[in-house]
């Protein structure tokens, strides 16, 4: 099961990768998206699963595809002069990360010894809702105002004449 | 091997596997392409990355509540970065008729 949601995550950002579509790329996103709600259902936290599925799935995606539609621009534009040297370097930097990455995992003894213990109960909406408006009450009211702040400055940069 | 095991499983380094992987190709889509609406998609993965991370961390350490509190606010942000990021791109598409960001290169020396 997870090998199956780890292969849909990744299955779907290297085709958003290699998409030359700009559309089918935003539905590439998508999929990825929902491997990584799946992933979240694994680790026992379907809240986490729904939040996932409805803000980025749902709004971040939908705003991305509207934005697009609206340019009208579906397909990448012609390259005005080759760049070998970055894109040739830049891939050889990725893989080297890759190979760095899974290096680090094979190696580290902490994430073996973190993965040998009882796991704790799912997370439920109402521990969640607790410690969220008992311990960081602060903290929320501050997102609420920063995401007024980013609505009004979207806003603000779109419209032609305030 | 117990490690790859563990990894086709489902235990933590598995997930940390994932995660890193997944930053990886999110940085390659922004580093490799030159369309800005793909580079913002790789920026979003990026985050997803650090959010399967985060909750892999929290559920294998104790199942903490502190973990799905700060993705609540991770995805807030993200939320925020998404609406003011798009617009910018609207912005440029309307001043240089372009997505492509090596066309946009005004500040360049």
């Amino acid at each position: 099961m997870f090998l199956c949601f780890a292969l849909i995550t990744l299955t779907g950002a290297v085709a958003l990768t290699f998409q030359r579509n700009l559309v089918v790329a935003g539905l590439c996103l998508v999929l990825s998206f929902m491997g990584v709600a799946g992933l979240f259902l694994l680790l026992a936290n379907p809240v986490a699963a729904a939040l996932q599925i409805i803000v980025y799935s749902g709004a971040i995606v939908v705003l991305l595809l509207f934005v697009i539609m609206l340019l009208a621009e579906h397909q990448e534009e012609p390259a005005q002069r080759r760049r070998p040297l970055q894109r040739w370097g830049s891939v050889l930097v990725l893989l080297a990360l890759a190979a760095g990455a899974l290096r680090l995992v094979a190696r580290s003894h902490v994430l073996r010894s973190l993965d040998s213990g009882p796991l704790p109960p799912a997370m439920n909406l109402d521990t969640l809702g607790a410690a969220l408006f008992n311990d960081h009450l602060l903290a929320f009211e501050g997102v609420g105002l920063l995401l007024l702040a980013a609505m009004v400055g979207a806003v603000a940069l779109v419209k032609r004449d305030l | 091997m117990n490690l790859a095991y563990s990894i086709l499983s489902g235990g933590l380094p598995g997930y940390i596997l994932v995660a890193l992987l997944l930053f990886v190709i999110g940085l390659g889509a922004v580093l490799v392409r030159r369309s800005i609406l793909v580079q913002f998609m790789g920026v979003e993965l990026m985050l997803n990355a650090a959010n399967v991370a985060l909750l892999a961390f929290a559920r294998f350490r104790g199942g903490d509540v502190q973990g799905t509190v700060f993705y609540l606010f991770i995805i807030a942000v993200a939320a925020c970065e998404a609406a003011v990021g798009l617009a910018l791109v609207v912005g440029l598409f309307r001043h240089r008729r372009t997505t492509d960001t090596d066309r946009a290169d005004a500040l360049k020396l």
